[in-house]
């Protein structure tokens, strides 16, 4: 059949793809040409098994790193930060436009520890030492109290001792 | 429920990377397998597929909707890959073409077909010849293997495959033709299939 040179080449068209004065004529040539139709019916046989045959070389291949190594390879300028760190990030931007603020809360743990501190000093759990005329003073005045049947009497001493 | 592409796609254009690496997973076999069809070489395939979806990135703004997402990007992936085999053929010298000339010429058509029996989809030998498609694309030249995965793969129509290779639809059909001559020539040879020695192909064109 000298036309197959021409028909051959029609033979792996889809639906729509030619003409249809084409597709009449193909049609026709299939009719009379047994060497066609057996390159058709080879064509058909073998659809989809180029796609089959890579997609199973594909499916052996280790994918495990596939995505890190691309997302790796992005500048991390180009993504937003996630909710959390985001949060963060508009925490800083306050305080930089509040640099008062900023340094207050800076200082805080050390101020509130420098307070604490005084607190203690002023209000004699300090030693002794550190206020040796107090205690001088309160063992002159300190009152005597005598038990008795009726009940305790404080006596007060006066400033000379007696 | 998957998210669909488009959704992944608005999120990663707004800079959430999650989905932007969602579409990496998504999509990285498809288009390795996409790369892999034209380059043939498993490691060119590989960064051929890195650099797509870095293209992408670069141009998440540029799609427009008017094709899905996924051809989109096959689209990306077999334009580095032509790129990848013209830059490796011009420093190699050598576009390798291994198919037994004699195997496509003898008039072996129907071979296959008859092998594959009536019900190709659950043939025993087709399995067997899915698992060599890789190795035959190897063995054939750089222009047949980007047409047959364009078109096989990635599904281009004749126009289609016109515009993207720059080359008539004429050409696209003759080429198209031989190509899968040599394929189907390669996979009888695997499948132990001699062509008949009684029948002779008077369809040979100009272009291979």
């Amino acid at each position: 059949m000298k036309d197959c040179g021409v028909f051959a080449h029609l033979l792996g068209a889809r639906a729509g793809e030619l003409e249809p004065e084409e597709e009449a004529r193909l049609a026709a040539h299939l009719g009379e040409c047994e060497a066609c139709r057996a390159r058709l019916a080879d064509d058909r046989s073998t659809e989809g098994m180029l796609a089959e045959g890579l997609a199973e070389a594909a499916a052996r291949r280790d994918f495990t790193h596939f995505a890190d190594e691309v997302m790796a390879r992005i500048p991390a300028r180009a993504w937003k930060e996630p909710e959390h760190r985001g949060g963060l990030r508009a925490l800083k931007a306050f305080l930089g436009r509040h640099k008062v603020l900023a340094v207050a809360s800076a200082l805080a743990p050390a101020l509130a520890a420098a307070a604490l501190y005084l607190f203690i000093g002023r209000s004699g759990v300090a030693p002794e030492a550190e206020e040796p005329g107090v205690e001088v003073v309160s063992e002159t005045l300190s009152p005597t109290v005598l038990d008795t049947s009726d009940g305790p009497i404080i006596l007060v001493n006066d400033a000379d001792g007696t | 429920m998957e998210v669909d592409d488009l959704a992944l796609l608005e999120k990663a254009r707004a800079g959430d990377a999650e989905s932007f690496r969602a579409l990496v997973v998504r999509y990285q076999r498809k288009v390795f397998a996409v790369a892999l069809g034209i380059v043939k070489d498993q490691d060119l395939a590989w960064d051929v597929a890195q650099d797509t979806f870095l293209r992408l990135h670069q141009h998440l703004h540029d799609f427009k909707g008017e094709s899905a997402f996924s051809t989109w990007l096959f689209r990306i992936a077999t334009h580095l890959s032509i790129d990848a085999v013209r830059r490796e053929r011009s420093s190699k010298k050598e576009d390798l073409d291994t198919v037994d000339e004699a195997l496509v010429s003898e008039g072996a058509d129907g071979i296959l077909a008859t092998a594959l029996g009536s019900n190709p989809q659950e043939s025993v030998l087709r399995k067997e010849l899915v698992g060599k498609m890789t190795e035959a694309l190897g063995k054939l030249p750089a222009a047949h293997r980007a047409i047959l995965v364009l078109r096989e793969v990635e599904g281009l129509s004749y126009e289609e495959l016109s515009e993207r290779l720059g080359v008539p639809k004429g050409t696209v059909m003759s080429r198209l033709f031989h190509a899968r001559k040599k394929m189907q020539a390669l996979l009888r040879g695997y499948a132990g299939l001699a062509p008949s020695p009684g029948r002779t192909a008077e369809s040979e064109g100009s272009e291979s």
